[in-house]
């Protein structure tokens, strides 16, 4: 244990006090309003985004393709599950995919993509526990090894974002941290129904999951916006260091 | 490398000067970060930009006075997610508390995302002595660990390197051919550390923002490496200033709104990812232990000090050496720590010792361009000039940054400024001396400091034989208007500012 090395909380709070002129704690007063939100406060918000949100859909999904697009993802609009599929088929069939990694979420039962990648004969793994039950004599370091091997991995989004054009996933049971970052491509499902306009959305709705389940809102949250670069040798932009290079944006609507 | 060399910048800024390598990855460097910088304001408008700007800084402001109160509540949540939390008074703390943490879980391999504070606390050493591997995982922080140097920019390490430098390093220690190709360059780093992040037993990040609300550590990058430290392998521990606390998550969208577009220019990075505790059972993956680090190391001696606590406003964007005259010309290691530039020049001092770091807060102009950018309205000119004044108060002789010509220079200077008759005199005292030293209506080499500090450098004008006032006095005569009597010293014209620069005042550069 490492307690022995460490300044006890109560000694480090106490300097810090010290330093601020202090010498009892004292909560801010006037408490920092956010901070004074109850769960009912939230989700009046809520029921305001919600609201906001059935209007203007396509204007919005519009706006979200034309700012992905400018942040380096391929984006498509596909109002259609053909469409959808359609461009899936011709992106893997370019890159030449072999094997392929896939989430386990909602949006994979609405559409085929399974039997688009079979079709094709690409290898396909599924991070599925609770699909299909199959990962039970599956090792983690095998599943490791798929996702580091797979020309292409999918995903769902858990909200899509219209001001940074970010997709935002939350890795989870059925969604490795790893199959959005590992392979050299990555491609998002994007629901018309996840789409919101702003960061504060997000961080809304993120509060009100952490309040609703009792001070969780799951270990991990990514916002992913465009592909993984750099620009550390004299500041010339390189696409793809340890992400993938190259991102894929399916809007379903 | 030494770890504080602060007490050498002028030394070490002649040489940065001389140094036509580092001038020419500077000259490269330019003003890409600047130029991104401005164009990603503009898109947005001067009014929202400026609104993000009071909003944030407000959101500091109010944390930086409660910080007990939310270092608090932050530590409650990380531990309420599963997380753990450590305090470390000092760096000796902070990096006993990592190497523990990793002996004692049998770590061989470490990968680390860009983390400043670990910089700081020279916390890479401290792991090998113990046995680890650590491997930087970010482009830029990969190139100077083989290099064996030390970051010299906050967002670009490398910036000091040309390609053509980068390139001979990678074929030196790695074997790989030459190349010029830029991406070529990338991918090999690429390569060598893939399999790093898979073998690694520990993970190691900064945070850019800890938000109390949820227990959140943020990381914001484009690469994609401080996904992959903090999502390969089986322990993270993030380690950071405790200055990075904020409120609530919805306080995280005005940052995130700022900071890229302060430091390169981008709406947002690539990724923005954020750390709540370890993996839940269920998770498909992820570390299954998450360490906190909270950090002190000197912040509290800035917190105390209500002339420089603002400078823990900071969100280390570094758009302020992307426009500071002086970063530009020295680049970041002549300011002998892991901050450079005119942020670093304020904190350094207090976070090394005043003593250590004295020529620092003298490392600007004071031309106030790193105030204008800064995205959490920094006044950086106020502090220099406070931190200027302590040293020049200081009772302790080490401390104190004039000497005592410069002392009884300054004192005479005041008592001649507040008697015109003296000024008057002083003037044509001046100017009588000067004469000689004047060829060709420069001064080529002064006599005697300041103006000899000057003329080492450059050429010092040399006063023209009759002065503005004369003139002026002269003309009034000559066109027979009535003048009201007073002696013209005493008033001041309305051109009296443009006096002639007296040699006292060249010494303010
Ligand atoms: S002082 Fe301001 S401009 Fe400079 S790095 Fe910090 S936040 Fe950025």
């Amino acid at each position: 244990m490492v307690e022995h090395l460490e300044t006890p909380r109560e000694e480090f709070l106490a300097s810090v006090r010290q330093a601020l002129g202090r010498s009892a704690a004292s909560p801010p007063v006037p408490p920092y309003p956010r901070l004074e939100e109850s769960l009912a406060d939230l989700e009046t918000l809520e029921r305001d985004l919600l609201a906001r949100l059935e209007t203007g859909r396509d204007a919005r999904l519009e706006a979200l393709a034309q700012t992905a697009a400018r942040r380096g993802w391929n984006v498509k609009r596909a109002p259609d599950p053909e469409e959808a599929l359609g461009y899936l088929d011709s992106v893997v069939t370019q890159l030449g995919v072999k094997r392929a990694v896939r989430s386990a979420e909602a949006v994979f039962q609405q559409l085929a993509v399974d039997s688009i990648l079979q079709r094709l004969g690409i290898e396909t793994t599924i991070i599925a526990r609770d699909e299909t039950g199959s990962d039970e004599n599956r090792s983690g370091a095998a599943l490791r090894q798929e996702m580091i091997d797979a020309d292409i991995g999918i995903t769902g989004a858990d909200y899509a974002v219209t001001e940074t054009g970010s997709v935002v996933v939350l890795p989870r049971a059925g969604l490795s941290r790893l199959v959005s970052l590992a392979p050299p491509v990555h491609l998002a499902l994007v629901r018309p129904q996840d789409v919101v306009d702003t960061l504060d959305d997000v961080f809304l709705l993120r509060r009100l999951d952490y309040y609703r389940n009792g001070g969780d809102m799951g270990s991990y949250l990514n916002f992913i916006t465009g592909p993984s670069r750099t620009a550390d040798i004299e500041q010339t932009l390189v696409v793809g260091v340890h992400g993938p290079k190259e991102v894929h944006m399916i809007i379903l609507g | 490398m030494p770890r504080v060399t602060t007490q050498n910048f002028f030394p070490a800024s002649v040489l940065a000067v001389q140094n036509a390598q580092l001038q020419e990855a500077l000259r490269r460097a330019g003003s890409g970060f600047d130029g991104a910088r401005r164009e990603a304001i503009e898109e947005v408008g001067q009014g929202s930009w400026d609104k993000w700007r009071e909003e944030a800084r407000q959101i500091k402001v109010h944390t930086l006075e409660h910080l007990d109160y939310y270092l608090e509540l932050l530590a409650e949540n990380v531990e309420r997610a599963g997380g753990h939390v450590h305090f470390a008074k000092d760096a000796a703390q902070a990096n006993a508390i990592v190497a523990e943490l990793a002996t004692s879980r049998r770590v061989k391999v470490a990968v680390k995302s860009k983390s400043m504070v670990s910089e700081e606390l020279n916390l890479n050493e401290v792991l090998e002595e113990n046995g680890v591997d650590v491997y930087e995982t970010d482009l830029g922080e990969y190139i100077i660990q083989l290099a064996g140097e030390t970051p010299s920019h906050l967002v670009a390490p490398a910036l000091h390197k040309t390609k053509e430098e980068v390139a001979q390093l990678l074929h030196q220690k790695l074997g790989v051919p030459l190349t010029d190709d830029i991406e070529a360059m990338a991918r090999v780093a690429r390569d060598v550390l893939r399999d790093k992040f898979f073998q690694a037993d520990l993970g190691i990040s900064g945070a850019n923002f800890l938000v109390a609300e949820t227990g959140t550590l943020v990381i914001i990058t484009n690469e994609g490496n401080g996904r992959l430290c903090t999502s390969a392998p089986p322990i993270h521990i993030g380690i950071t200033g405790m200055e990075k606390v904020i409120p609530s998550l919805q306080d995280l969208a005005v940052f995130l709104r700022l900071l890229p577009r302060s430091a390169t220019g981008q709406p947002l990075t690539s990724y923005v990812s954020m750390v709540s505790g370890p993996r839940r059972d269920g998770d498909e993956d992820g570390p299954e232990e998450f360490h906190l680090v909270l950090v002190d190391n000197g912040r509290s001696r800035l917190l105390a000090d209500p002339d420089l606590r603002e400078s823990l406003n900071c969100i280390r964007c570094g758009a302020c050496l992307n426009i500071c005259p002086v970063y530009q010309k020295v680049g970041g290691h002549a300011y002998g720590w892991v901050y450079p530039g005119p942020i670093g020049a304020v904190i350094s001092p207090t976070l090394v010792g005043l003593k250590q770091a004295k020529d620092l807060p003298f490392a600007s102009s004071l031309c106030g361009a790193c105030r204008e950018v800064c995205p959490v309205k920094i006044n950086i000119p106020r502090m220099l000039l406070h931190q200027r004044h302590l040293l020049s108060e200081s009772p302790d002789p080490a401390e104190r940054s004039v000497t005592l010509s410069e002392s009884l220079l300054a004192r005479l200077f005041t008592i001649v400024m507040s008697k015109p008759t003296l000024l008057a005199a002083a003037r044509k005292l001046v100017r009588l001396l000067a004469r000689p030293w004047a060829r060709n209506g420069t001064v080529r080499r002064a006599p005697l400091p300041p103006a000899s500090r000057w003329t080492h450098q450059r050429d010092l004008p040399a006063l023209p034989t009759r002065s503005f006032r004369d003139l002026w006095k002269q003309d009034l005569a000559s066109s027979d208007r009535v003048t009201d009597g007073r002696d013209s010293d005493s008033g001041v014209s309305p051109t009296g500012s443009s006096e002639d620069p007296s040699p006292n005042r060249s010494e303010d550069g």
